[in-house]
C-alpha cells in the first residue's frame, strides 16, 4: 500500500479526537485497487454456480443413516474442503462465496422442483418475470438438472407440515395463509401468493447474529478444545456406555459435527494460504509479491488463532461471515454485528503503534465491503413477493453503549460510515445504535454520510430500548446491552438467542374482513366470525369491536399454525440441520443445537409474532367515522358497495375518502386510532404465551418491503386505496402522500404510541429533499429530530432523500404527488405546480446532488 | 377583542431556516410593500384569496356548477376565474374532488395559532428552537402580533420576529420587548429606487431598523439580493455602511434571487411582473459577501 497521511494518536473511544474525525472524513477509501474491484463487479453478469450443491449432495449421499446434523456437518466440511477457491488480483481480502464475482449459490436440496422447473425452462431469472438476467454454462445446467432431479426423487412428496395443519385445523385454514412459501418450500412450486391474512417468514435460524467478539478474539481452536474436552468429559464418565439415554449420543454427535464444522473453516482458510503462497512464488511483480505472501501468512493465522493484527481480525470476520453463508445460502440472513466492537482493539494498538495508517485501515474495510456484495441468491420466487427482495442481510451494527453506560462510539464507527458511502453498495445496511449521550459531531457526520449514501444508511436505533428489552426479561446487563440489528428489522443478541420464525397478521386485511361480517372478497369464503353486517352499525365502536374479535380469531390461528408447523418440520425435515449452531459457543455445553435451545436464552427460540398495515386501519377508521358517523357525508351501504367495486363508478366516494383525517399529520382524529389499535393488538398478541416456550412471544412490525406483496390480498379500503395495492411501507409511515405536515407532525403522531419495549421492526421513515441537509446547522437540526424521536420512545428513524428517479414519476403523474414539497429558504411549493423548466432545474440538481 | 384576530396564510412546521433550532413559522397575510420579485405572492393581500392548481386539475368543471356567482367558467386552456365576481364563498374548493382549488389565508384567533405552534414543544426544547412570525408583513398586525408573542413567551418559547420594517414604529416597539431575535430586511438605501420596485419608499424602514438595533434585542439584517436592483457592488455597500454605521459589527445575511415563486401569481391570477432573471451569479454573491465583510460585519449568504 502506497505512503500514507500522519497518525493521530492516541485513539479514544466516545468523543474522539477531531483531528483524527478530520482525517477519517477525507481518507481515500476508493483507491485504485478497490476502484478496479468494483468495476468488475458492476460488469460481472450473475451466474448460477453449482460446485456447492454437487458436493452437497455427494456427501449426504455418503452419510446415508447418520444423524441429521453429523450429516450436515460432513456435507458442510466437503464443501469448504473441495469448492473452487481463488485470490483474484490485487484483492487483499479474500475468501469468495462462490468462483464467480456474482455467484447464484444454490441447494438443490432445500427447492428441487423449482431448480428442476428452472432448468428445463433455461430461466434463471432472479426476478423470474421479465427478462433473464442470470447465465449459467451449458454444462453446469447438465449437472444442476441431474442434481435437481435426484432430490426431488428423493425428497419425501408428503409435506408433513401440510398434512399436520390439515389434520388439526381442517382444510379451510389454508385459505388464511397469505402465501404458502414456507410451508411449501421444496415441495412444490408457490401458487396464489395474493390473498390470505397472515405470513410467516423464516424457519429455523432466520435472522441471527452468528459471529461474536469472543469467537473472534479467542479464535476457532479455542472453540474446537472446547468441544473436545467436552468429549473427552463425556468419554471418561463413561456417558456413551450408558444406553439408557438417547441424549449423550445425540449430544455426542453435536459436539462432533461442532468440531468438524469449526475444523473445515480453519482448513478452508489454509487453502487460501497454499494458493497465495502458490501465487507468490510465481509472480514477477515484487509489490504483489509481498502482498501475497502477507496473505497467505493471515490466512495460516486466521481464523484459527487470534489476530495479530488489524488486516488479521478483518480477514478473520471475512471468514466467519463467508462460512456461516456458505453453510446455508437459502436462509442466509446472517448479521454481521458489531464490527466497529469487534475490530477495535486491533486497530486501536495498531494505529497508535504505526504499524497501521487510518488509510490502510479504511482500504482493508473497503476490500470486506465489496467481498460482501459478491454474493448472489438464487431467487425462486417473483422478487415482489419477497420480504425483502434479493437481500441476504449482512446488517451492521455501530456505537451503542457498554453495560456501565459508556459510549462505545469510536474511530471505526466514523470510518464504517466513510467506507459505506465511498464503497457505495447497497449493502450492508448500517445501523447506528443511538443514546443521548452521543457526541453530536459523530451524529452530524452519521447524518452527513447518509444524504451523501443517498438515503436510508445509517438507520438510527434506540439503544436504551434495545437493551431494556432484554433487561426487562431477566438477562444480565453484561449480555442485555450485546445486541445488533439482523434479519429484516430485526435485533438479537449476539449468539445468544435463536430466531425461530416470524408471523405477521395483516391488519389491514383483517379490516376488510370485519367490514364483511368475516367474508374474504378475494376468496369468496367465510374466513372469520360473523361480527355483523356493518350497515346495521350505530357507531364507528361497533366496527372497532368486530375488527378485534375478528384480530384475536386469527391470531389464535396463527398460534395453532406456528406450533403444528414447529413441531413437525423439527420432526420431519432434513433441512433442519445444524445451520446456526457452528458458532453458538453455549451449544458445546449445553449439548443441544441452538434451534433446541442450545443458545444463551431460550427467549429468541419464541417465535416472533407482529402486525402490519396499522397506520393503515387507523385510516381506515377514521374515514368511517368521519365521513359515515360525524360527517354523514355517505352511508355504510353506499361505502361498502363503492369499495366492492374497486372504486368504478364510485369516483366521488373515493375522493371523499382521500380527503378524510389521514394519519401522520399529528390530527388526534385519527391518531386516536392508531393508539388504540396498536395498544389492543399488543394485548391480543402477547395473550397467546409460545406454546413451545411459555414465553410471550416478541413483537415485530415486519419486513422492508411486505407492504407490496401483502396489498395484494387488500380489496379498496376506505382510505381511498385501489384494491391490490401496496399497503404503508414500514412500521409507522404514513399513507404516500398522506402526511402534509411535515416531519415533526409525522414523529408526533408515530410516537403517541411509545414503541413497546419488546418490539422490533417498526421503522419510521422520512423523506427529505437534499437540501433539508446541506449545512451543518440543518444537519444539526436533523440530528435533534433524532433526539426528540428517541426520547419519545420511538425505536428506529431513518432518512431517505427525494431522488432524481422519484421527482420525474411526480411530474408525470402530478394528481399522485400533490404533496411533494419543495423548499428553498422562505418559499415553499408544490413540486408539480412547478413550471416544466423549474422542474427541469430541481431534477438537475437532485441528480447533481445525489450522485 | 382588538388583536384577538388576525390572517394567517400559513402555519409552517419544522421551519429551518427562519432563525435557531427547529421552529414553527407563523406567516401574517398582507404586505404594504408589493416588490416584484416576492416570491410569496399570497403574502400580499390582506383578504383571502383563492389559489387554482393547473397542474392537478383533472378539467372535472364540477366548480363551474358549483359556483352560484359564475365567477367559474370553461376557457380554452381549462378554467377561468372572474376574481371581482367570486366572493371568496368556497363552494369551489368544497366541490373539487382533486383538491385543486384552495383558499389562501384564514382569520384565526390567537388560540387557534397557538394550538398549532405548541404542538411541536418537544422540537423546540430539544432543538433549541422556537416560533418566527414571518409575512407578509407583521407589523400590518401589531395587536394580534403582539398578543401571540406574549403568549409564546409565557410558554417559555424562543421567539423570532421576521419582518420588513415596513410599519408603525409604535407598534414595532410594543413588540420588542417579547422578541428574542429580529430578522429585518433591508432592501434598498435609495428611496426612489425602493419605491419603483418595492411599491413604497424605505423611510419607514429605515427609521425602524434604528429602533430595533437601539432596542439590544439581537437582530440580523437580511438582503435579498434580486437582478436589476440591488445586485450591484454599490447597492450592497449601501446597505452594508448603514448596517455599520448604525450597529458596528452587526450580523447580515444575503439571499439570493430565485424565482421559484413565479407560478403562484399565476395561481392568484395575477402577472408576474419581474423581468425574466437568472439568480445571481455565486461570483457575484461571494464579491458581496465580500463588501460587506469589509465593514467589518459578519457576512454569510444563505438560501
Amino acid at each position: 500500500m502506497a505512503p500514507e497521511t500522519s497518525n493521530i494518536t492516541p485513539v479514544v473511544q466516545g468523543k474522539i479526537d477531531p483531528r483524527a474525525a478530520e482525517e477519517i472524513r477525507s481518507v481515500v477509501v476508493m483507491t485504485d485497487r478497490l476502484k478496479k474491484l468494483k468495476k468488475e463487479w458492476e460488469d460481472a453478469a450473475p451466474q448460477v454456480y453449482v460446485d456447492d450443491t454437487l458436493l452437497f449432495t455427494e456427501s449426504w449421499k455418503e452419510t446415508e443413516q447418520m444423524p441429521v446434523d453429523f450429516r450436515w456437518a460432513k456435507a458442510f466440511q466437503k464443501r469448504m474442503e473441495n469448492c473452487p477457491i481463488l485470490i483474484r488480483d490485487d484483492e487483499i481480502i479474500v475468501g469468495s462465496s462462490t468462483k464467480f464475482i456474482r455467484g447464484n449459490n444454490t441447494l438443490c436440496a432445500v427447492k428441487p422442483r423449482e431448480i428442476l422447473a428452472m432448468c428445463e425452462s433455461g430461466r434463471f431469472d432472479r426476478k423470474l418475470s421479465d427478462i433473464s438476467s442470470t447465465v449459467i454454462d451449458p454444462e453446469d445446467l447438465e449437472k444442476l438438472k441431474a442434481d435437481a432431479e435426484y432430490w426431488v426423487e428423493h425428497m419425501n412428496p408428503v409435506n408433513y407440515v401440510n398434512v399436520a395443519l390439515e389434520e388439526e385445523l381442517g382444510k379451510e385454514h389454508f385459505d388464511l395463509l397469505f402465501d404458502h412459501a414456507m410451508i411449501l418450500e421444496g415441495r412444490g412450486v408457490r401458487e396464489n401468493p395474493d390473498r390470505g391474512l397472515f405470513q410467516g417468514y423464516g424457519a429455523m435460524g432466520g435472522g441471527v447474529i452468528m459471529l461474536t467478539a469472543e469467537v473472534l478474539h479467542k479464535g476457532f481452536n479455542y472453540v474446537i478444545g472446547l468441544a473436545k474436552a467436552e468429549m473427552d468429559k463425556m468419554k471418561a464418565e463413561g456417558a456413551l456406555e450408558d444406553r439408557s439415554s438417547a441424549n449423550a449420543l445425540r449430544k455426542w454427535y453435536l459436539l462432533k459435527s461442532i468440531v468438524i464444522m469449526f475444523e473445515a473453516v480453519v482448513a478452508f482458510a489454509k487453502r487460501h494460504a497454499d494458493l497465495a503462497r502458490e501465487m507468490a512464488a510465481k509472480t514477477t511483480d515484487p509489490v504483489r509479491k509481498a502482498e501475497l505472501e502477507k496473505i497467505a501468512d493471515v490466512c495460516e493465522h486466521v481464523p484459527a488463532e487470534p489476530p495479530r493484527d488489524f488486516w488479521e481480525a478483518v480477514q478473520s470476520v471475512r471468514f466467519m461471515h463467508l462460512a456461516a453463508w456458505k453453510e446455508s445460502p437459502e436462509r442466509a440472513e446472517v448479521g454481521i454485528g458489531r464490527i466497529d466492537q469487534f475490530w477495535y482493539p486491533y486497530y486501536k494498538a495498531d494505529i497508535e503503534s504505526g504499524r497501521l495508517t487510518r488509510r490502510q485501515a479504511a482500504e482493508l474495510i473497503g476490500a470486506m465491503w465489496l467481498k460482501i456484495r459478491e454474493v448472489e441468491n438464487l431467487v425462486t420466487i417473483k422478487r415482489e413477493h419477497r420480504a425483502a427482495p434479493g437481500s441476504q442481510l449482512p446488517n451492521v451494527t455501530l456505537c451503542g453503549r457498554d453495560k456501565d453506560g459508556n459510549d462505545l462510539t469510536n474511530e471505526l464507527s466514523w470510518m464504517i460510515l466513510e467506507v459505506m458511502v465511498q464503497v457505495h453498495l447497497s449493502e450492508p445496511a448500517v445501523y447506528v445504535r443511538y443514546h443521548e449521550d452521543q457526541d453530536e459531531a459523530f451524529l452530524i457526520h452519521a447524518l452527513e454520510r447518509n444524504r451523501d449514501f443517498g438515503g436510508g444508511n445509517p438507520a438510527f436505533l434506540n439503544d436504551e430500548l434495545g437493551t431494556r428489552r432484554y433487561l426487562d426479561r431477566g438477562i444480565p446487563i453484561e449480555d442485555a446491552c450485546n445486541w445488533s440489528a439482523s434479519g429484516c428489522l430485526g435485533y438479537h443478541l449476539e449468539c445468544a438467542e435463536h430466531m425461530a420464525g416470524a408471523f405477521n397478521l395483516v391488519q389491514a386485511k383483517v379490516m376488510e374482513v370485519a367490514l364483511h361480517d368475516g367474508f374474504d372478497p378475494r376468496t369468496g369464503k367465510q374466513v372469520g366470525l360473523h361480527t355483523g353486517d356493518p350497515r346495521d352499525f350505530k357507531s364507528i365502536d361497533e366496527l372497532y369491536e368486530a375488527f378485534l374479535k375478528q384480530e384475536d380469531y386469527f391470531v389464535e390461528k396463527m398460534r395453532d399454525h406456528y406450533f403444528i408447523w414447529w413441531t413437525t418440520e423439527i420432526a420431519n425435515s432434513p433441512m433442519s440441520g445444524l445451520r446456526a449452531g457452528m458458532l453458538f459457543r453455549d451449544c458445546i455445553p449445553a449439548g443441544l443445537a441452538s434451534r433446541e435451545g442450545g443458545c444463551r436464552y431460550p427467549i429468541g427460540k419464541m417465535s416472533w409474532v407482529g402486525d402490519k398495515g396499522i397506520c393503515d386501519c387507523a385510516d381506515y377508521l377514521a374515514a368511517v367515522k368521519y365521513l359515515v358517523f360525524d360527517e354523514k357525508q355517505v352511508t355504510m351501504a353506499q361505502l361498502l358497495e363503492a369499495m366492492d367495486a374497486n372504486w368504478e363508478g364510485h369516483e366521488d366516494i373515493r375522493q371523499m375518502c382521500l380527503k378524510a383525517p389521514k394519519y401522520g399529520n399529528d390530527d388526534d382524529y385519527v391518531d386516536e386510532w392508531y393508539v388504540r389499535a396498536s395498544r389492543d393488538t399488543q394485548r391480543i398478541l402477547q395473550s397467546r404465551p409460545d406454546p413451545i416456550t411459555g414465553e410471550r412471544p416478541m413483537l415485530f412490525k415486519g419486513a422492508a418491503a411486505g407492504h407490496v406483496t401483502q396489498g395484494k390480498a387488500v380489496g379498496a379500503m376506505p382510505n381511498g386505496r385501489y384494491a391490490g395495492t401496496p399497503i404503508y411501507d414500514g412500521g409507522t409511515s404514513a399513507m404516500a402522500g398522506g402526511d402534509v405536515n411535515g416531519p415533526t407532525a409525522l414523529i408526533l403522531s408515530a410516537t403517541k404510541y411509545p414503541t413497546p419495549y419488546e418490539c422490533a421492526g417498526v421503522a419510521h421513515n422520512m423523506k427529505f429533499s437534499k437540501a433539508v441537509l446541506n449545512s451543518p446547522e440543518k444537519l444539526s437540526k436533523v440530528a435533534s429530530l433524532i433526539k426528540t424521536f428517541m426520547k419519545r420512545e420511538g425505536w428506529h428513524i431513518q432518512f431517505n432523500i427525494h431522488s432524481a428517479e422519484e421527482l420525474m414519476k411526480a411530474r408525470k403523474e402530478p394528481a399522485a404527488h400533490k404533496d411533494l414539497l419543495v423548499r428553498v429558504g422562505g418559499y415553499s411549493a408544490y413540486f408539480v405546480d412547478l413550471p416544466p423548466e423549474l422542474q427541469d432545474e430541481i431534477v438537475e440538481r437532485t441528480m447533481h446532488e445525489v450522485g | 377583542m382588538a388583536g384577538a384576530k388576525g390572517t394567517v396564510f400559513n402555519i409552517q412546521r419544522y421551519s429551518i431556516d427562519d432563525g435557531p433550532g427547529i421552529r414553527t413559522t407563523v406567516f401574517f397575510k398582507g404586505c404594504p410593500l408589493s416588490c416584484v420579485w416576492c416570491s410569496n405572492p399570497e403574502s400580499q393581500n390582506l383578504d383571502p384569496e383563492l389559489m387554482h392548481r393547473q397542474s392537478i386539475c383533472k378539467r372535472c368543471y364540477r366548480c363551474v356548477e358549483a359556483c352560484a356567482e359564475g365567477a367559474i367558467t370553461v376557457g380554452p386552456d381549462g378554467i377561468e376565474i372572474d376574481r371581482d365576481l367570486c366572493t371568496m364563498c368556497g363552494d369551489c374548493v368544497e366541490a373539487c374532488p382533486h383538491d385543486a382549488m384552495r383558499i389562501t389565508g384564514k382569520e384565526m384567533t390567537v388560540d387557534e395559532v397557538f394550538k398549532v405552534v405548541e404542538r411541536d414543544v418537544d422540537f423546540y426544547r430539544d432543538s433549541g428552537g422556537g416560533v418566527t412570525l414571518s409575512g407578509g408583513e407583521v407589523l400590518l398586525q401589531p395587536e394580534f402580533a403582539l398578543a401571540l408573542l406574549k403568549r409564546c413567551k409565557e410558554a417559555g418559547f424562543h421567539t423570532t420576529l421576521d419582518t420588513a420594517g415596513q410599519g408603525n414604529t409604535e407598534g414595532l416597539k410594543s413588540l420588542l420587548p417579547y422578541v428574542d431575535l429580529v430578522y429585518f430586511d433591508i432592501k434598498h438605501i435609495d428611496p426612489k429606487i425602493h419605491r419603483a420596485q418595492a411599491g413604497r419608499t424605505n423611510e419607514a424602514i429605515l427609521r425602524n431598523f434604528k429602533e430595533v438595533a437601539a432596542s439590544g434585542v439581537p437582530f440580523v439584517v437580511r438582503v435579498p439580493v434580486v437582478p436589476g436592483f440591488n445586485d450591484s457592488s454599490d447597492a450592497i455597500s449601501d446597505i452594508a455602511d448603514l448596517v455599520a454605521t448604525t450597529s458596528p459589527g452587526a450580523t447580515v445575511h444575503l439571499l439570493p434571487y430565485h424565482r421559484y415563486g413565479q407560478q403562484k401569481y399565476e395561481m392568484l391570477g395575477l402577472d408576474y411582473e419581474m423581468p425574466t432573471a437568472d439568480a445571481p451569479s455565486q461570483d457575484f454573491m461571494k464579491a458581496a459577501c465580500e463588501i460587506v465583510k469589509a465593514k467589518q460585519l459578519a457576512c454569510k449568504v444563505t438560501v
